[in-house]
């Protein structure tokens, strides 16, 4: 880890193979019944005891590291118990958690910590929570709502909404588990970044570090890389911000969505009419693929000036390389017919993983506003998640609107492979190659 | 309205009361005061846009243009920001004497949203000139005048339909006399609405929109709630027509042509300084003349607004024959929305695009002098 990015006190360590009994992913949750009770009474105790950690700290500026132990074995265990849960890792956990899991956490407990942030610490973590309901597990959120039937009776109606990214990803990969025995890599990283983010926002409301949660991906989950990818994410974005540009920033939009609006009508239209030649021929025009892929850049451009993940007012054609967070997209390639027949319906589970990352856009703009107002820049963490939700919208519109066949990829990391590859020498470099 | 109608000199504390008029002029004098202030920071705030507002096209990654509506659009934003202190001080004032019903918040959203449609707006308005002056060169404003009235065409077409929340006149009365003053003043298919203000102001008014077929006359809720008599609304609906009859909508649309072409020339010369309108660095200086030419130019465009008011006014009177109601309205009118009656002369020239409402009820007045006999109060 470098200066500027000093390491995580909360740390996620994988060490899955994705290999997965297929028995075992299909009873999944009903297997998981008796961790989850032991993970409810645990976590009520670790509350309790943090209360107590909270007076300690607030008056002796100290906390006992028994009570913090507590704490942090809870922790570990609940990130085992959602590991497990969501299919981000195999084996039944030890009840209580244990050595050697293959999504484990490791903690540096902080003993020390500033007593403002300790006092304010219910306040602070506001942010941090909401960010948790959308990237992580998942929130229950109720909601009411007023049903008129065509009988003019009228009835309260209640329910629940899931939402969070892991838990999204963690519904798709029970599918693919369960047919394949293997969790696939870019689903099991995504569930695997959002129990990271949760962990240390727990173990921040918890009392456990002072550190502020971070929803960098690169940071949470270091390893994650994505593989070469006909559509790509080009992020230069430097995270300044304009103040004034961002107080006024839902309005300054608001050309370019009527814009996008329009747009679209036509980017449909040119959709049917590709999938017509491609079904016949197996590739799309190139005089089709540049149109569309003129909209799905621009809608890329559009929705990060929208979100403050990119800084500066886009141009209004969705030019390649315009934009400081842009998407690199390949030229036309031959697709396969049946792929392209049945395109629509194959994209559904990338396009209900579009929701929570849609979901996590506004969050991130919301949050990334107030943030941008008053510091004059966009939290880099922040920027980070709003890219990556971008990244895989935009490759899901790619995959939907026919300018590729390859499926979209849901690891959260912005760059590929290849590229980060391409910027760092290799570990073991070869004779007469220094290390940089 | 017959050329040299000599309006009788009315004695307003005997019309309206000397109390509502002690009060109207109070509450009047106070948005006379913070008008003047937001004038004098809106040009300050302008003219420093004017000078310093280019240095934002660094916030652009868009072309020309786009970066001019970005720059366009930020200056209105923070002239915006800059009179809010001013219009929070109206809505202020606006609540303590009961003229407004909004709270404080609504007004703040709806201002806000309001902001937005002049954003698409001035992005449009951009685009156009923007557009041709970079086709064109300098002679952007000739198609650019043309262009303007034509999108004002459009606009005065289409305004009907944007109108939201308006239902039909229900009261049977009502609508048959809307149907007779019609026949009354040569013209058909004028439908009238009613838009729902109730719970935002209680102030009365009502409006005519709309060309040929889109034609339509809207009442406000506040207009058939009890407060006006029903003589009071059909004078109203009769002044509402006559707009429609006299062809106000195409007339004033006319006055527009005429003030654009050389608004255009004048904006084509200012910034040539900037590199034209082709440039995204001259919208800042060519926002600071528009509202240069909208501040000189509007004794001109009241005046027009005056006497075309005047003009329904008249037909209203022919229309309904009743002068008693029309006086009625009038001093209706001032109770609901404590105008002053008799406002000082440089607001009159400057911002009034109605007669006085002591000039209305003057001309209700000369109207019955010449068909009836006068009224108590009227010298």
């Amino acid at each position: 880890m470098d200066d500027e990015h000093p390491r995580l006190p909360l740390r996620l360590v994988v060490t899955d193979d994705l290999e997965r009994s297929r028995v075992t992913v299909f009873f999944r949750l009903l297997l998981a019944i008796p961790h989850i009770i032991l993970v409810c009474l645990w976590g009520v105790a670790a509350v309790a005891v943090s209360v107590i950690v909270w007076l300690a700290l607030l008056f002796e500026g100290n906390a006992p590291r028994s009570l913090q132990a507590f704490v942090v074995s809870y922790l570990r265990y609940s990130v085992q118990v959602s590991a497990y849960i969501y299919l981000a890792a195999g084996p039944y956990p030890a009840f209580g958690g244990g050595d050697g899991y293959p999504i484990d956490l490791e903690i540096d407990p902080s003993p020390r910590q500033s007593r403002g942030r300790v006092a304010a610490r219910l306040v602070l973590a506001v942010p941090a929570l909401t960010l948790t309901a959308v990237v992580g597990g998942g929130s229950w959120f109720g909601n009411a709502s007023w049903v008129a039937s065509r009988s003019s009776d009228s009835g309260y109606s209640t329910g629940f909404t899931v939402g969070g990214i892991a838990a999204t990803a963690a519904f798709l990969a029970w599918f693919a588990s369960v047919a394949r025995g293997r969790t696939p890599r870019g689903l099991r990283d995504l569930i695997a970044y959002g129990i990271g983010y949760t962990a240390q926002a727990t173990g921040y409301l918890l009392l456990v570090t002072d550190r502020y949660p971070t929803t960098d991906p690169a940071r949470v989950l270091p390893d994650a890389s994505l593989p070469r990818h006909p559509v790509r994410l080009d992020l230069s974005d430097r995270c300044e911000r304009s103040r004034l540009t961002v107080f006024f920033r839902l309005l300054l939009a608001i050309p370019h969505l009527l814009w996008l609006a329009l747009w679209s009508v036509l980017t449909l239209l040119a959709v049917f009419v590709a999938w017509l030649v491609a079904l016949v021929t197996g590739w799309v025009p190139s005089a089709l693929h540049r149109f569309i892929a003129a909209y799905v850049r621009y809608e890329t451009h559009v929705l990060a000036f929208l979100f403050i993940v990119g800084g500066p007012f886009p141009g209004f054609v969705g030019a390649a390389g315009s934009y400081p967070v842009d998407l690199a997209i390949d030229p036309p390639a031959r697709q396969h017919r049946a792929v392209t027949f049945f395109r629509a319906w194959l994209a559904l589970p990338a396009l209900i993983l579009t929701g929570p990352f849609t979901v996590a856009l506004w969050v991130v703009g919301v949050l990334g506003w107030w943030a941008a107002l008053f510091t004059g820049r966009m939290p880099e963490g922040l920027r980070n998640l709003g890219a990556v939700s971008l990244r895989y919208i935009g490759q899901a519109n790619a995959y939907l609107f026919l300018l590729t066949d390859t499926y979209p990829y849901s690891a959260p990391a912005v760059r590929d492979r290849m590229r980060d590859e391409q910027l760092e020498l290799p570990l073991d470099a070869p004779p007469g190659i220094e290390p940089a | 309205m017959p050329s040299g109608l000599n309006l009788p000199a009315v004695d307003v504390n005997a019309v309206f009361g000397k109390s509502l008029v002690h009060k109207a002029v109070h509450v009047e004098r106070f948005f006379l005061v913070t008008w003047v202030m937001s004038q004098v920071a809106l040009f300050a705030t302008l003219w420093v846009y004017s000078r310093r507002g280019a240095r934002f096209a660094r916030e652009s990654a868009a072309g020309p243009i786009g970066t001019g509506m970005l720059l366009g659009m930020l200056g209105l934003g923070i002239v915006w920001l800059v009179e809010l202190p001013f219009r929070l001080l109206d809505v202020w004032w606006a609540r303590r004497y009961g003229l407004t019903e909004a709270g404080y918040l609504d007004w703040a959203l709806g201002h806000w949203f309001e902001l937005g449609g002049a954003f698409v707006s001035l992005c449009v308005a951009l685009l156009v000139v923007m557009f041709l002056a970079r086709r064109l060169g300098e002679i952007w404003w000739i198609p650019g005048a043309a262009a303007f009235v034509a999108i004002g065409a459009a606009f005065a077409f289409a305004q009907p339909y944007l109108v939201s929340e308006t239902t039909p006149l229900k009261d049977p009365r009502l609508r048959r006399a809307a149907a007779a003053f019609e026949r009354k003043q040569g013209v058909s298919g004028i439908p009238v609405s009613v838009e729902d203000v109730s719970g935002t102001t209680s102030q009365a008014n009502a409006y005519a929109v709309g060309i040929g077929p889109s034609r339509k006359v809207v009442l406000w809720s506040t207009m058939i709630d009890g407060t006006f008599s029903d003589a009071e609304v059909r004078v109203v609906l009769a002044h509402e027509i006559g707009h429609h009859s006299s062809n106000h909508i195409p007339k004033g649309l006319a006055w527009f042509a005429l003030f654009a072409l050389p608004g255009a020339w004048v904006l084509m010369r200012a910034t040539r300084g900037r590199g034209g309108m082709g440039e995204a660095a001259a919208v800042p200086l060519a926002l600071l003349v528009v509202a240069a030419l909208q501040l000189a130019l509007s004794p001109a465009q009241a005046w027009i607004s005056r006497r075309m008011e005047a003009e329904a006014d008249w037909k209203a009177l022919q229309t309904t024959r009743d002068p008693a109601a029309a006086r009625g309205l009038f001093v209706g009118f001032g109770k609901t929305s404590l105008g002053d009656p008799d406002p000082p002369a440089w607001a009159h020239v400057l911002l009034d695009n109605h007669p006085t409402l002591a000039q209305r009820v003057a001309m209700a007045e000369a109207w019955r002098e010449r068909y009836a006999r006068p009224k108590p109060g009227v010298r």
